[in-house]
Parts: C-alpha cells; sequence; structure tokens
C-alpha cells in the first residue's frame, strides 16, 4: 500500500491541476443498431455534444477517438482518422485510444491533460464501438478463441476470467449466488428506467439464476450484451466556461492504473482473487485530487464496471463504498438501488445499457453529468452535488476512476 | 546383451466395453479409448515422462498410426523429454510388431557397445472404421521401455527376428487386402511359428511364461507341444479383453504384464507378417506396478453416442459456433519451450516468489535478478470456473487455477471431462498436471498442460 501512495504523490508533483469543465455531452441509444453504421454513430454522438456545448465542429481543437476492438466489423477504428472522416472534421490532431475497457475513460484523459498542457482550448472525446455487425459468438468469443497465445489462458472467454473471482469471493467472503444476481436485478430495474439502454424490462432474481449458464457461477443475465453505440463529451478549461451559456459539470478527479498484465493475474500466485489493485490505485488518485476521503458519504452517485454482476459487488470493496468483504451487505440492504444511500448504476450499467467498449467510459460520465445537471429524468438521483465513474478493463489489470462535481 | 532398466506405463482413463459399441458385442469385454484430446504423442510422452532420463543416448518410437508423415515422433517425443539434441531417434511405423521391432534393434545395438541408454517407446491409437468396432480389434495403450546396458529388472538373453512373406491382413494403396484366413493360418503363421521355435536357444521347460503376442496364438499349441513345451507355460493374455488388442505396444504390454507378474525365465513371441523372438531373465520385481494400477482406474463410457465424439477429429464447437482454426505458431513453440514444455519457473531471489512467466522485475518486491526453477506438475485448485460457450467437444471446459506443489502458479484447462458428476472440480482439489492437445482439431501438433484430479 506504500507503494501506492509514492505513486499517486508523484502524480500531483505539479501542484493543483486546472479544473476542466464538460459542456458538452452526446450519447446515442446503446443496443442492436442493425440499421446504423459505424460513421452514423459517430454523427450522432459527436452532434449531440456539440449542438449542447453550443459550439461549432470547426471550434473542436483537438479530439480523441475511442474503439477497442477495430477488428470486429469493417476495421473502423484503428487510427483518429475514422474519427475525422464521418465529422469532415480534418486538419486538427486526432488520436485514437485503446485501453480495453477502460478506453473512453482513456481518452477523456489525454483530452483533459492536451487542455492542461494548452495544446487546445475545446477538446472531443468520442468513445464508439460496433460489435454488432457479426453474430455475438463471432465477435468476443471468437477473438478469445481463435487469436491470442494459442496455451495461455486458452478457455477463458471474457466471462471465466471474472467468474474466478466470483468463486473465490464465495468461499472467501460468505457471498452467495443470490447477492451476485441480485446485482443484475438491480441494474436491469435501473435499466427500464432509461431509454438508451439495450434492456429495458426489470428481471426477477429468480429469472437470472436461472438464465443459460455462461461461466459458473454467472449465467447469461449476470453478464452484459455485447452492443453497438456511442458516446461524446467536449471539454474546456475551466475558466473558459460561458456561464450564459454552458450547464458545465466539472472533472475534480482522474485516476488510471495498469496494475497487472493480461496473463500475469492467472500466473501470479500472490494474485488472490478478491480485488483489483487496478480499481484501488486508480480510486486512491482520483479520492487525493477531489479532496475525498470517505466516498460513501461524499459521493452522490456511482457509476460502476458492471460488465459481470461480480465485479460491481468488487468495485464497491475496491472504491472503499465498503471494508473488504462486505459489499454483499450493501446489496442486501438495498443500498445502492435508486434511493438508497449511495445509488451505484442508475443508468441501467453495463449489464442494461449493454457494452459498446469504447463507449462505455465515456457514456458513464455523460450519465453522471446528466444527473448533476438535473436532467436524468426519472432515474434522477436527488441533488447529485458530485459522482464518480468507473471502468476496468482486460482481466481487471486496468482501471479508470473520475469524479465528477457540479458547483 | 542388454537390460530392461526401468518401464513406463499409460493407459487412456476411459474403457468402452464391447456391448455398448455393438448390441451383440461380448459382455465384459472391454477397450482403452483416448479422450478427445490424447493421441499417440501424448500417450508416449505421459509412459516414458517418469523414465530417469539420464544417459539416454537413443530413443525408438514405434507405431502403426503415425501423426506425422516425413517427421519423425521419435525425434518430436525427445524434445518433449527434454532429452539432449543429437541423440539416435528413430522410427519404427506401419506394422502391429513395430513394438518389438524397436525393442529388437535396441536390444542388439546396446549389445554392439555403440549405444548405453536406449528408450524404447511404443503407443497406439487406431481407431476403426464407424460400424466396424465389432470386426476390428482396438485399443489405445503406449509403452516405454528403458534398455540399459547397466543391470537392472530384467535381461534380454537373446533375440531375434524371422521373417514371413505372407501377410494375413494388409493395405495396399489404402485398399485392405485379406488373405483366407486358414490360408494364412497354416502358410502363414504355422509355417513361420515352426521355423522360429528351432531358433530359441533356452530349453523348453526353462520357460515360466510364453507369450505368444498373434491373432491365432490359440492354434500354435500344437507346434509348441511338438517340440516339448506344454501347455501350463502359456501365459494368457489377460490385457485383450480389458484393453482391447493395443496395436505395436500389446506384446510389450503382455511382457511388462508377465514382469508384474513375477515369472522368471519369460518366452516373448510377437507375430505379424514374421515372428520377432526374445528371452528374458527377471532379476528383480518391479516395485511399483504401473500396469496393474492403471488397468484397475478407469471409468466406462456410457453411450456411443460419447464413444464417437470421443473420437471426434475435425471442428469442434459449442451452441452455434464452431472454429477450424485456432492460432498457432511453431517459432512461438520453440523460443518458449523451457516455460511452456519443461515447466521452467522464475523465482524472484529477494522474496522467493516463483513465477511461471518471464518479467523484468518481481512484481512483490521488484527486484531483477532471478534463479530458474523446475516447477512440480502438481498442485491444488485455487480458483477455477466452467466455460460454458468456448468450444469444446464435451463443454463446458473448466479452468483451473493450480498453486503447484513447491511454489509456482499455472491457469490451465481441465481434462478427461467426459463425465461432468465424476469430475467436479472445487477449490483445493489436488490436480496433477498431464501433456494433451490444446486444439482437438488436429490442425497443428498443439500440446500443452491441463490438470486431471490426482489419485
Amino acid at each position: 500500500m506504500m507503494q501506492n501512495q509514492i505513486i499517486s504523490g508523484k502524480q500531483n508533483k505539479m501542484g493543483k491541476q486546472t479544473d476542466i469543465a464538460i459542456i458538452g455531452i452526446g450519447v446515442t441509444k446503446f443496443g442492436e443498431l442493425f440499421h446504423q453504421s459505424y460513421d452514423d454513430l459517430v454523427r450522432d454522438a459527436a452532434l449531440q455534444a456539440v449542438a449542447d456545448a453550443k459550439i461549432s465542429l470547426d471550434d473542436i481543437g483537438a479530439a480523441w477517438l475511442s474503439t477497442a476492438f477495430p477488428e470486429i466489423g469493417v476495421f473502423k477504428g484503428r487510427s483518429g482518422m475514422d474519427l475525422s472522416e464521418p465529422l469532415s472534421l480534418y486538419n486538427i490532431p486526432v488520436t485514437r485510444v485503446s485501453n480495453f475497457c477502460a478506453s473512453g475513460a482513456d481518452a477523456i484523459r489525454n483530452a483533459i491533460n492536451a487542455l492542461r498542457a494548452g495544446e487546445c482550448d475545446v477538446a472531443m472525446a468520442l468513445g464508439v464501438e460496433k460489435l454488432r455487425d457479426r453474430q455475438p459468438q463471432d465477435s468476443i468469443v471468437k477473438m478469445m478463441v481463435e487469436y491470442g497465445h494459442p496455451f495461455l489462458q486458452k478457455g477463458f472467454t471474457a466471462a471465466g476470467t471474472f467468474a474466478v473471482y466470483a468463486n473465490r469471493m464465495m468461499k472467501e467472503f460468505g457471498l452467495t449466488r443470490e447477492d451476485i444476481s441480485n446485482v443484475s436485478v438491480k441494474n436491469h430495474f435501473h435499466g427500464s428506467l432509461n431509454d438508451k439502454a439495450f434492456y429495458r424490462k426489470p428481471c426477477t432474481l429468480e429469472e437470472v439464476m436461472r438464465s443459460q449458464m455462461v461461466a459458473d457461477p454467472l449465467t447469461v443475465l449476470d453478464s452484459c450484451p455485447t452492443t453497438d453505440g456511442a458516446a461524446c463529451v467536449i471539454m474546456v478549461r475551466a475558466e473558459d466556461v460561458d456561464k450564459k451559456k454552458h450547464n458545465p459539470v466539472f472533472v475534480k478527479g482522474l485516476g488510471l492504473s495498469v496494475s497487472t498484465g493480461w496473463d500475469l493475474p492467472f500466473f501470479d500466485p500472490n494474485h488472490d482473487f478478491l480485488s483489483f489493485e487496478a480499481t484501488r490505485n486508480a480510486a486512491k488518485m482520483a479520492y487525493k485530487q477531489a479532496g475525498i476521503t470517505d466516498p460513501i458519504e461524499e459521493l452522490d452517485l456511482v457509476e460502476v464496471h458492471d460488465c459481470f454482476s461480480i465485479v460491481e459487488l468488487l468495485t464497491y470493496e475496491d472504491l472503499g463504498l465498503c471494508k473488504q468483504g462486505e459489499s454483499k451487505d450493501l446489496i442486501r440492504g438495498k443500498e445502492t438501488q435508486l434511493g438508497g444511500k449511495i445509488p451505484v448504476n442508475v443508468s441501467g450499467g453495463l449489464l442494461s445499457c449493454g457494452h459498446p467498449v469504447g463507449a462505455t467510459g465515456i457514456r458513464m460520465v455523460v450519465e453522471v453529468s446528466n444527473h448533476l445537471r438535473g436532467n436524468a429524468g426519472e432515474r434522477q438521483v436527488k441533488n447529485a452535488k458530485r459522482g464518480l465513474t468507473h471502468n476496468i478493463g482486460g482481466p481487471g489489470a486496468i482501471a479508470s476512476v473520475i469524479v465528477l462535481e457540479k458547483y | 546383451m542388454s537390460y530392461i532398466k526401468s518401464y513406463g506405463i499409460a493407459l487412456p482413463h476411459f474403457r468402452v466395453e464391447d456391448s455398448t459399441l455393438h448390441p451383440s458385442g461380448k459382455k465384459g469385454g472391454m477397450k482403452a479409448v483416448c479422450f478427445a484430446d490424447e493421441d499417440i504423442i501424448t500417450l508416449a510422452f505421459e509412459a516414458s515422462c517418469n523414465i530417469n532420463k539420464e544417459g539416454v543416448d537413443g530413443i525408438f518410437f514405434a507405431t502403426s498410426s503415425s501423426v506425422f508423415n516425413n517427421r519423425y515422433h521419435a525425434s518430436f517425443l525427445a524434445d518433449l523429454l527434454n532429452l539432449s539434441q543429437g541423440i539416435l531417434a528413430l522410427d519404427f511405423t506401419n506394422s502391429a510388431r513395430s513394438g518389438t521391432d524397436a525393442l529388437l534393434l535396441a536390444n542388439d545395438l546396446i549389445g554392439s557397445g555403440k549405444y548405453k541408454n536406449i528408450l524404447v517407446v511404443s503407443a497406439d491409437v487406431n481407431f476403426p472404421k464407424i460400424g466396424k468396432e465389432r470386426s476390428t480389434p482396438f485399443g489405445h495403450a503406449a509403452c516405454a521401455i528403458l534398455l540399459s546396458k547397466e543391470k537392472g529388472i530384467a535381461e534380454i538373453t537373446s533375440s531375434g527376428s524371422y521373417s514371413s512373406s505372407l501377410a494375413e491382413e494388409f493395405s495396399y494403396k489404402s485398399n485392405t487386402i485379406q488373405n483366407d484366413p486358414r490360408y494364412s493360418r497354416d502358410a502363414g503363421f504355422k509355417n513361420n511359428i515352426t521355423t522360429t521355435i528351432k531358433r530359441i536357444v533356452s530349453k523348453p521347460d526353462s520357460f515360466d511364461a510364453i507369450i505368444l503376442n498373434s491373432l491365432y496364438a490359440r492354434m500354435a499349441g500344437g507346434i509348441f507341444a511338438k517340440a516339448g513345451y506344454t501347455e501350463t507355460q502359456f501365459a494368457k493374455d489377460s490385457l485383450t479383453s480389458k484393453i482391447g488388442n493395443t496395436g505395436s505396444t500389446h506384446a510389450l504390454l503382455l511382457l511388462i504384464n508377465e514382469l508384474e507378474n513375477g515369472k522368471k525365465s519369460i518366452l516373448l513371441a510377437d507375430y505379424t507378417n514374421g515372428t520377432n523372438l526374445f528371452e528374458i531373465k527377471t532379476f528383480t520385481f518391479p516395485e511399483n506396478k504401473c500396469l496393474q494400477e492403471q488397468l484397475s482406474k478407469y471409468d466406462l463410457i456410457n453411450c456411443y453416442q460419447d464413444y464417437l465424439l470421443l473420437r471426434k477429429a475435425g471442428n469442434f464447437g459449442s451452441f452455434t459456433y464452431t472454429t477450424k482454426e485456432m492460432f498457432s505458431s511453431e517459432m512461438m513453440h520453440e523460443r518458449e519451450k523451457d516455460t511452456l514444455q519443461y515447466l521452467k519457473g522464475l523465482k524472484c531471489d529477494m522474496c522467493g516468489t516463483i513465477y511461471y512467466l518471464k518479467a523484468a522485475r518481481c512484481k512483490k518486491c521488484k527486484c531483477e535478478t532471478f534463479s530458474t526453477v523446475q516447477l512440480s506438475k502438481t498442485g491444488n485448485v485455487y480458483a477455477f470456473t466452467s466455460e460454458h460457450y468456448f468450444p469444446s467437444s464435451f463443454p463446458p471446459i473448466t479452468l483451473v487455477i493450480v498453486d503447484l506443489d513447491g511454489g509456482g502458479r499455472m491457469t490451465v484447462q481441465q481434462t478427461d471431462t467426459l463425465l461432468p458428476e465424476k469430475n467436479k472440480m472445487e477449490i483445493g482439489v489436488n490436480v496433477k498436471l498431464v501433456l494433451r492437445k490444446m486444439i482437438e482439431n488436429d490442425a497443428k501438433p498443439n500440446y500443452f498442460w491441463k490438470a486431471k484430479q490426482n489419485g
């Protein structure tokens, strides 16, 4: 733990950093968007954000594109070029960011760094993923089967890499399958309130537990669907916010940590499969910048990366919303439901919205921004002043945490 | 001549009853059959991996069911076993007699003084055509025998090979040709055995076990009687009914069986298109009767459909998804051999953490120096899960994270998972690592470790 403090300390060596304001947000519907192409999704999200920020596309000084899996579909998203083309956004720097499921959050981080460094005055971060131009089995499962190292981890799909955490958690902390599946029940209920979510139907505990098994003990309804979607944010330095024009949300904390590798967790005898070091480290960075010491008291809502329901429970602990081993109490007490002490994934999370990998992190920032602005409609968290988004990528190796605030 | 120094046996875990293959099949008769991820290479490796390889300067591989063309099985196996490059490595293929062919030549080469220790490995994995299981003898097994100049369990005191031009059944350009059975028996087998018997050096009454490996063995009584042998000397083939006829491995298994039965003086005659003859004297009896042990441990395949799935070659799938190819690279195998095949790990010089994968620094203590250590092939399950969507002949694939005895951690697939109720994985279960095919579609040689419950 000492090491982590040193790392976080290093990050803040520069002293207080310039506040960044999100002035424009846009998100497409998530789902099986058979009628929309990659380019259509880019235009949909980007134009919403530009309109929301009340700027023109030509005001954008630099942009970051987040797509994690260009090889699924038609090779779109391999470079920043694939953001420029659909928008005719030429003659500015555009970079593609790829960091597994944390890609979207990392695009935001890069945009923020450029604003702070003075490279540009208005920055765009856009995440988009087109997974459903192929059959579901042909997309991410196929990658795990047919590519990669021929031996190491062969046999795992994404579900399995997190299911081993579930089995360990059940053994160590008395977590039950019901606790895990109740995360899915909660998020599907939230999703029913979100018109941009893919699944809009609440489900029962029994439905979750009796659905098709994917990787013991995780069922289909414990797993997020692979979907299409895009999300976009436009950011400026806080001093450039035009109070008459904009309804800004401020980025107060930003952490990203790579804390293990692709293969290492499964071959490292010290790895306990009970927490994600990456999340803990990223949260530490973000909390320090935002001045948060007691997350459950100081945060009003949280969007976590519930790619599989077990990950949400692990993340409660890693974000410090509860002590290690106590996540089951939060879910049993319905503390993380809308109206509870700390609503988690009121958007419906990845489990309901779906997971267009590159877009998810930015979709979360849009979601929290909507709540801070008071625009979240039916699912609005009352008096939300401060929110957090969290992504985890790879086999729990990369995590990002962003703290957002409304003044 | 030479000595049998040690030996190893590999029988697949599963048996199929003749009555499962066909309703009119013999009750009680069984055949040993490979799991979907086994073949002659994995069986041969398992048979030979526990033999002391120090000083081995030759390796012979015998089979009648080659998996390679234009590549030596023997040198491939030598590499898997981490024997030194450049040793004598020869294949004996094409015949059910090739097992004893290899033994014969090894014995003579050691006798000549040119070689000191030759590892003779025979493995056969023959499947009959679908629907011909009742009439075709088959069974899967591997046997490894280390012949040495130094004194061991038994001595081969005399050996010879006596050819016959007449073959009972053979194939010519993929057509099977069968002689009239009575003609083959009389003009081929009886004729050849009659002359062969005359070459036996020891006196007829000195043998307490006569092994005659041939489909016609039962018809040889008269010939042997004429030459002064009695019926009680014959060792009954008790293996065929338990594991089937294991082809090139069968004669060697019969020999090991008699060694384990405590026979002191053995005559081994292996007839297929000619006879190989060995006279063997036993000195000490093997302590670890690994053949008897493996004969007693098995699970039965319940139905013909499972048998068909087991022998499935080609695509394998899960739900609606089938795959033809998986990425596999010969260069990658070669350069990562120490880790992937030989299980060499890295031990941090400071904190002692043992890593399976290479790194510049220890993750725990950041120390930059490591020492190479040999990882063990047994351990306990730390965590596991079953993947229902990953293509496999027998989904789900269970992945186990194993803490190896003596340090280090590996994540591998569980194997021999035909019967889900008998293969339930749990945290803490003791497992051992066995070499199996990773990719069942046989597109490339692709052998890696899998875990199975120990004991």
